[in-house]
């Protein structure tokens, strides 16, 4: 394990910010924390760093446990959201301040800036301050800066939040491909569960200081643990819906007009009070098989993808390929593909 | 009209008049004063010719005068030490006492808004205040080093040759302190923390991270701070009246005082003119000093 995070907890004054949190990290692996702000994410990032003290837990890092050394002595590498590059050095000097600090010669740094350099596109802006940069260029910089280290782990905190679409989902890509390039282990914090799901062999969903659930993304894309976790994977979101297990224990009933009743491929507890998840790409309209009729709220189309909402209570939100086959006002047979719906309990929102 | 109107709420003619505004006030009340004296300084300036303005040509000889005073380079000498050390004092004093606050333990900046109170005490009531306790027989200075063994017999601070021109430089650092730490203070306070971070995993130890982060990053505040403080050194007066009046024997005394003396005292105005001319190499110094810090500001 190239980092291990055991029963980690963190309080600032009254408030807990982290609960028993437990990752364990192998060697090249590029694992993703992900939740809604203010969860944590940062926090455990900074800790796993050293910018943070953790009050209980332990943190290894090689299998060595790092609680009480200092940021410096962790040989971890940050990006952090800001960049944080020093701003009255040369991009140059920005790259090379680690290894200056650590007494390698001017023209020994200077030659491993210029080969990290080459890799990170940055060679024609080696001389230049970094407020002569874009937005961009810094984020490269500040990657740069953390590569030429060649650090026991990279920790990315909101990297790319600071560019524009385009960009990001090419950045996506791009820190993805040097990660494996470098056979580099990574942790990268995000708010946006794409990035996670693209870029990630692994992630981490956080709420409230606690991971509700940890696995590759497409284990959490099939199988959420919870309902947050259903809701907060995926886009657009998972559609929830009141729903009963029929006397059979193998159908659910759902609180939508006419109350389709789905067949369920495995069985459950008969009468159970349940919340059915349904993700809008497994919903489609006009089926021969259709279960309910509906009216189409809204139709948003991006020329390959249609995003339809019903006029139904709750409101469904579904996704289809192609121009849209239906405009607002429309009615059109819902079919709710069985095999693909979640069953959480309604209590404790637990899947089932 | 309408036009000029338009021109000087919005136009090119706003500017004009505010950059104007601060050019007459600047002339008025600093340029003639100072042409005024550099002229004074090659008259002949006596009580009968004090009112008129053409006055006999003195040429350099009020210059030679001075020079040849045998206190001259005395006063140099105490005005170079007074300068630098007071500086020197206040700046790695009030730098360190910044970093110190910086620190954001319980009550830090409410300790650190005490400060200002040396700030708005008037300098002579401040240098009573340091001549009480650098009094060689009831000073409360003396009464501590005694108490704690350090010295045997009182050291006369004031009234030693030696050290009567220390005693004014301790109570101007004193005075100094607080103007010092605070514009450090808001220097070290815009240097955005995630920097100090980056360079703590980049493995900087304190030391370091002060030397390439903190010094480079505060350059032109630290520029400003050395530069008003040596104004504000070269400006003390009110300091030396209240305590040692430049003696014994001129031992304390400084081109400040002195031109007061020569001007004030014995009524020689021309040479009070020539003596404040001299100051203004010192200043010209702080000038360069200042516009060459903030020449190469860089902030994020
Ligand atoms: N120094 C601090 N003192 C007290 N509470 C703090 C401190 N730092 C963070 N917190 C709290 O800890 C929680 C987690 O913060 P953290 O910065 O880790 O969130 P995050 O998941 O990174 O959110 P975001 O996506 O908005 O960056 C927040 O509720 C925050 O208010
Ligand atoms: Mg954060």
């Amino acid at each position: 394990m190239q980092i291990e995070i055991l029963n980690l907890d963190k309080h600032y004054g009254a408030y807990h910010a982290l609960r028993d949190v437990t990752v364990q990290i192998p060697k090249g692996q590029f694992v993703a924390l992900v939740g809604p702000s203010g969860c944590g994410k940062s926090t455990l990032l900074r800790s796993i760093a050293g910018l943070e003290t953790i009050t209980s837990g332990t943190l290894k890092i090689e299998g060595e446990i790092v609680n009480d050394l200092p940021p410096r002595k962790r040989d971890v590498a940050m990006v952090f959201q800001s960049y944080a590059l020093y701003p009255h050095m040369s991009v140059a000097e920005n790259m090379t301040y680690s290894l200056r600090i650590q007494g390698v010669s001017k023209a020994d740094a200077l030659k491993r800036a210029r080969e990290v350099a080459e890799v990170t596109g940055l060679t024609d802006l080696l001389d230049r301050r970094p407020r002569d940069l874009s937005g961009g260029q810094r984020q490269r910089v500040a990657m740069g800066r953390a590569i030429v280290r060649e650090p026991k782990a990279f920790l990315f905190d909101e990297p790319l939040s600071n560019l524009d679409a385009a960009l990001r989902v090419h950045m996506r890509t791009e820190v993805r491909a040097l990660h494996d390039r470098l056979g580099a282990t990574s942790v990268y914090v995000t708010h946006d569960q794409i990035e996670a799901m693209t870029m990630a062999d692994h992630v981490v969903v956080m709420r409230q200081g606690v991971i509700e659930q940890q696995g590759a993304p497409m284990e959490l894309y099939d199988r959420p643990a919870n309902k947050f976790v259903a809701g907060f994977i995926g886009s657009p979101a998972m559609n929830f819906v009141d729903g009963k297990i029929g006397e059979d224990g193998h159908s659910v009933t759902l609180a939508l007009p006419n109350t389709p009743v789905i067949p369920l491929s495995r069985k459950a507890e008969a009468g159970r009070n349940v919340t059915v998840g349904m993700r809008p790409e497994h919903l489609s309209l006009d089926a021969n098989d259709g279960q309910i009729e509906v009216a189409i709220r809204s139709v948003e189309s991006t020329g390959s993808m249609a995003y339809y909402t019903t006029r139904t209570d709750p409101e469904l939100m579904l996704v289809e390929q192609g121009r849209n086959r239906f405009r607002t006002g429309d009615t059109a047979r819902l079919r709710i593909a069985p095999e693909n719906v979640q069953l959480f309990d309604r209590k404790t929102d637990i899947a089932i | 009209m309408k036009r000029l109107f338009i021109s000087i709420s919005d136009g090119k003619g706003f500017d004009i008049l505010l950059v104007g505004l601060a050019m007459f006030f600047l002339l008025a009340l600093a340029g003639i004063p100072l042409l005024y004296n550099v002229l004074m300084s090659f008259q002949e300036v006596d009580m009968f010719t004090l009112g008129s303005f053409i006055r006999p040509w003195a040429g350099l000889d009020n210059y030679r005068y001075i020079f040849a005073q045998p206190e001259f380079w005395l006063v140099m000498k105490n005005t170079a030490l007074f300068v630098f050390c007071s500086m020197a004092g206040q700046f790695v004093l009030g730098f360190g006492l910044a970093i110190f606050f910086q620190q954001n333990f319980w009550g830090a900046s409410t300790i650190r808004g005490l400060f200002l109170v040396s700030w708005v005490m008037p300098g002579l009531v401040v240098g009573g205040i340091w001549s009480f306790i650098l009094a060689g027989d009831y000073g409360v200075l003396n009464a501590i080093l005694e108490g704690l063994g350090i010295i045997d017999e009182p050291v006369f601070w004031k009234s030693d040759p030696d050290l009567a021109i220390w005693a004014v430089i301790i109570a101007n650092i004193w005075l100094g302190l607080a103007f010092n730490m605070l514009l450090l203070s808001v220097g070290l306070a815009a240097i955005p923390r995630d920097l100090y971070e980056a360079a703590e995993l980049d493995g900087a130890t304190a030391w370091q991270r002060f030397r390439t982060i903190t010094l480079p990053m505060m350059r032109s505040t630290i520029g400003a701070v050395l530069a008003l403080g040596l104004i504000g050194t070269l400006q003390q007066f009110d300091l030396f009246p209240a305590m040692t009046e430049g003696g014994p024997a001129n031992t304390s005394s400084v081109t400040q005082y002195w031109a007061w003396q020569m001007s004030f005292k014995q009524y020689d105005f021309a040479r009070g003119a020539t003596i404040s001319m001299l100051m203004l190499v010192f200043v010209f110094m702080a000038a360069i000093v200042y516009v060459r810090s903030t020449r190469g500001e860089v902030r994020g």
